[in-house]
């Protein structure tokens, strides 16, 4: 029991500190596209690298939002009915829809990483005028589709202790570590 | 026999969109012929660009066999194809077209390209050859022009441009309109005269530049090799037949199109043929040079296909 | 199986599992897989990959982080309470003033930005607290949030004008300078609406009571606190207007604004930037899984025949060539209840285009008709970007329903508006005939 527990919070505690690393790079996206508007306005001397920099590290931080997100419950979803229902029925229906979300991300893992490999095998650069390797930003696709699974393996066991009452893991506990960063809650 | 009665349906994703001229007169006209010709036993079923997959995937794509057909710029198998970048066009190589045609289908260029699309799966064939045009906002009478110049462009012409002096960035085709028009840049390419003319370009860009950037092979279909292998001998050959023609019908029809289109852009909207000051082509036929001897050096294939074509401008007496 | 069974099953399974509570993202990925395998077999799975690369590298994508940053930084600043109080004296006299005044902030925001998004998370983070605070109905201010800010992509600057120029072969200057008299005959319909309700029902959208509307004097010291939004407002729309950016570049010329109202508003340090970029990323990595699963599930349906589906309701409608259009926009709005708006277009716009030409209807009268039924389907439960986006930014209290519920009297005052600009076309027609 008490290994699952670690698991769970170590899982959450990884993609955690990666979400809050990646956020930062809004930063890198907004210099560089006032970068290329002040070169080419100012200097007329537009660059070959900033905008497709700046999508670069736009491709990594959406997809690297998937595990941080799900671990802040922070994918939206229709409460319209489901929130008619007690924290136990809940649980159920999300140990039922689980399926649905394992098969999407399963395939996409699979997918994700057979296209990851392949560009990593020839260090694929983009071919524009700059060149540069895209392969990193290709292999975000596996990478964060397996933090989010894992998230998915928490929120998993986190309903099953919750619809069968296991000591694994405790929602109040939980609730007030959630809500402890200040601002944080969306 | 029966089995061969059965009707077989390949799913076919364009890189153009739909109302692109292309998609009818190229894809359009194959869907057509195999059709017709296969008296229904080969069926195509049409993607507009970005359906399915993404232009840029739909190598990839075919290149599994998820696909069977697809049509694509031979610039989005950059990494696949190390012939790539001479099919996508050298700049200022080639004068006219009919060059280029022969170039690819008699020295043998298509043949190379194939050989090297065969490695992963895909059967390569050129859709046509035709040439790449700017148009510019004000026109371009000097060399003091051109370098003043902020364009619009996009793969080996955004680097030829730059490198040439020009400020060459690239804007997503979804907002090439809106920054032509309030000045973000003073010029672009799309294609030539037709793909200027359907995105609107001479409404606010009156100037078209002549000679082209280059002339190559820019758009290709591509087959997947599983999906052709599993055909009926007959039909494989029916294929590979249409193709070879298709190249030979579009490349001509597409000239055709091109004048025609030109003509009316000259009628309807005013627009004036901007020929290049014999000096700006000259500094711009150098830069292109060192340029080719690059593509040269991505692999054994480029520099044999490079030294071909070097060769061939000799002759034509153009070097 | 057929085509009709397959959407209905399609569709249907969707449905269950979004009202299941399964996020959205994973509903519309998951049922897109299952299609799949059972329509093409394993090795499409590839192709929802693909699209999630595809997706990643679209550059107009890369304005939403960039406009949710610069609402959230603005937001921290008090620029915008300031701005609301100043509204409140000005306007607070009439009963819904303060609706009306963000409906015309919403327009100049969409005159700013090409999407949809983008305008609804700004003001749903600047507009709705401010509403809310004073006294207006939750489903009132739900509802201007989402219908206003949806106007991104009517107003032009809009991307889906280009879309659709891009499809249809019309000229993209023509459909901006069509969109811009609808644009506005909607804000005024809504205002109007705005105005009857409040007047009918006062506690919806309460006046400032007389003893607090404030000097003369007041108002105009207050007109001071209106300058730093006009100066954002200035550096986003003049730099596009100026030939200085792209409508995606002028974003960050948005978020530049914003960092100068903190720094003059003395609020500008390390905790507010850090909080700004965590709840952008928050937000931005919302949207961007469910675009990702989004352009896969209308990929899968593409490949299912969904083309062949509409050519085949198309032959069977009765009613002429009115009868056809009524129908189209049906189709357009069904479909924008379920599916996003790009994969509607790539999915119809084969079928419709060539059929209103034939008809002898202008491309760019139906184009405007589209678009605004491509913006109903943004703010149309269950499925729609203008409500994921406000979910993400309400507080606690309000769920799902509350913003399902407070869309249904804007869509209907928008599809109004849709029957006029059918009736009287010169609406559309008019600025591009004399511009062009
Ligand atoms: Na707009
Ligand atoms: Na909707």
């Amino acid at each position: 029991m008490r290994a699952i527990t670690a698991f769970m919070n170590g899982v959450t505690r990884l993609n955690n500190a990666i979400g809050q690393w990646v956020s930062y790079l809004v930063f890198g996206m907004f210099i560089f596209i006032l970068l290329e508007v002040f070169l080419r306005y100012a200097f007329n001397s537009p660059t070959v690298w900033t905008n497709e920099l700046t999508q670069l590290l736009f491709g990594a931080y959406a997809v690297l939002s998937g595990g941080y997100l799900m671990a802040h419950r922070g994918h939206v979803n229709v409460d319209l009915i489901y929130s008619m229902f007690g924290t136990r029925v809940r649980a159920v229906i999300d140990i039922f829809t689980s399926i649905l979300f394992f098969i999407f991300t399963l395939a996409l893992l699979w997918f994700g990483y057979d296209m990851a490999q392949e560009s990593i095998g020839n260090w694929e650069t983009s071919y524009s005028a700059w060149n540069p390797p895209i392969w990193p930003v290709k292999a975000c696709i596996p990478i964060a589709t397996a933090l989010l699974v894992l998230q998915g393996i928490v929120k998993l066991l986190e309903d099953i202790a919750i619809a069968c009452n296991l000591s694994y893991y405790d929602p109040e506990k939980d609730k007030v570590v959630e809500e402890d960063p200040k601002g944080e809650q969306l | 026999p029966a089995a061969a009665q059965e009707t077989i349906t390949w799913k076919v994703q364009s890189h153009w969109p739909g109302a692109s001229s292309s998609y009818k007169d190229s894809l359009g006209r194959l869907k057509d012929q195999i059709e017709e010709r296969s008296d229904g036993r080969l069926k195509l079923q049409l993607f507009e660009a970005g359906s399915l997959f993404k232009a840029q995937e739909t190598f990839n794509a075919v290149s599994r066999g998820i696909l069977e057909m697809g049509t694509i710029s031979p610039s989005y198998a950059s990494d696949k194809m190390s012939l790539a970048g001479i099919a996508s066009g050298l700049p200022f190589a080639f004068r006219n077209v009919w060059e280029a045609a022969y170039f690819h289908q008699v020295l043998g260029f298509e043949e190379m390209l194939r050989e090297e699309a065969a490695q992963h799966g895909v059967y390569y064939s050129t859709d046509k050859v035709y040439p790449t045009e700017m148009v510019v906002k004000e026109p371009i009478e000097s060399w003091e022009d051109f370098t003043s110049l902020k364009i619009r462009s996009s793969g080996a012409l955004q680097k030829f441009l730059t490198e040439a002096g020009a400020a060459a960035s690239y804007i997503p085709g979804g907002e090439l309109y809106t920054a032509l028009d309030s000045g973000i840049v003073d010029g672009a390419h799309w294609g030539a005269a037709q793909g200027a003319y359907s995105m609107a370009l001479y409404e606010i860009a009156k100037y078209h530049v002549q000679p082209a950037l280059n002339i190559a092979g820019t758009d290709a279909i591509i087959v997947s090799q599983k999906a052709l292998d599993k055909l009926p001998a007959d039909l494989q050959k029916l294929v590979k037949d249409v193709l070879q023609e298709q190249f030979w019908y579009r490349t001509n029809e597409y000239q055709y199109k091109e004048r025609v289109t030109l003509a009316k852009a000259i009628e309807e909207e005013g627009v004036k043929i901007n020929t290049l000051p014999d000096d700006v082509q000259d500094r711009l036929v150098q830069v292109a040079q060192e340029m080719w001897d690059e593509e040269g050096k991505r692999s054994d294939n480029a520099a044999e296909a490079l030294q071909m074509l070097k060769d061939y401008l000799g002759k034509l007496g153009y070097l | 199986m057929s085509i009709e069974a397959l959407t209905l099953l399609f569709f249907g399974s969707l449905l269950f599992f979004v009202f299941l509570g399964l996020p959205l993202a994973f509903v519309l990925g998951g049922v897109s897989v299952v299609f799949l395998y059972f329509t093409w077999g394993f090795d499409s799975f590839y192709m929802v990959a693909s699209q999630i690369w595809s997706t990643m590298g679209s550059f107009t994508l890369v304005a939403i982080p960039l406009f949710v940053f610069m609402a959230m930084i603005l937001e921290r600043t008090g620029v915008a309470k300031d701005l609301y109080r100043t509204m409140h004296l000005w306007f607070g006299g009439v009963r819904g003033g303060l609706a009306i005044g963000t409906l015309v902030i919403c327009a100049i925001f969409a005159a700013m930005v090409g999407i949809s998004g983008a305008a609804v998370v700004a003001m749903g983070t600047i507009a709705l607290p401010a509403m809310l605070a004073r006294g207006y109905d939750r489903s009132m201010c739900l509802g201007v949030i989402n219908t206003g800010g949806g106007w991104g992509i009517l107003i032009p600057p809009s991307i889906m004008m280009i879309l659709y120029a891009l499809i249809s072969g019309v000229s993209v200057g023509k459909m901006f300078a069509a969109g811009v008299l609808p644009g506005i005959l909607l804000m005024v319909l809504t205002a109007i609406y705005i105005l009857i309700r409040s007047n009918l029902q006062p506690h919806l959208a309460p006046a400032l009571p007389p003893e607090e509307r404030g000097t003369m004097r007041e108002k105009l010291v207050a007109l001071r606190s209106i300058a730093l939004p006009v100066l954002i407002v200035f550096m986003v729309l003049g730099s596009i207007m100026g030939g200085i950016t792209t409508p995606t570049e002028a974003a960050a010329m948005g978020v530049l604004g914003s960092l100068i109202a903190a720094a003059v508003y003395r609020k500008l340090d390390l905790p507010l930037l850090k909080e700004a970029s965590v709840r952008t990323f928050k937000l931005t990595g919302m949207i961007m899984w469910i675009l990702f699963a989004a352009h896969a599930f209308s990929a899968a349906y593409q490949s299912m025949g969904a083309q062949a589906l509409i050519e085949g309701f198309m032959t069977h409608i009765p009613g002429g060539p009115w009868g056809i259009i009524i129908a189209m926009m049906l189709i357009t709005f069904i479909l924008g209840m379920v599916l996003d708006p790009v994969g509607i277009m790539l999915i119809t716009l084969p079928v419709f285009l060539p059929i209103v030409e034939s008809l002898g209807f202008d491309p760019i009268w139906f184009g405007i008709l589209f678009v605004i039924n491509m913006e109903i389907g943004y703010m149309t439960p269950p499925f729609g970007f203008n409500l994921f986006y406000l979910k993400g930014i309400v507080p606690p209290g309000i769920t799902m329903k509350d913003i399902y519920k407070s869309v249904i009297p804007f869509v209907i005052v928008e599809i109004i508006g849709l029957a006029i600009l059918m009736i009287f076309p010169e609406i559309v027609t008019y600025l591009p005939d004399l511009l062009f």
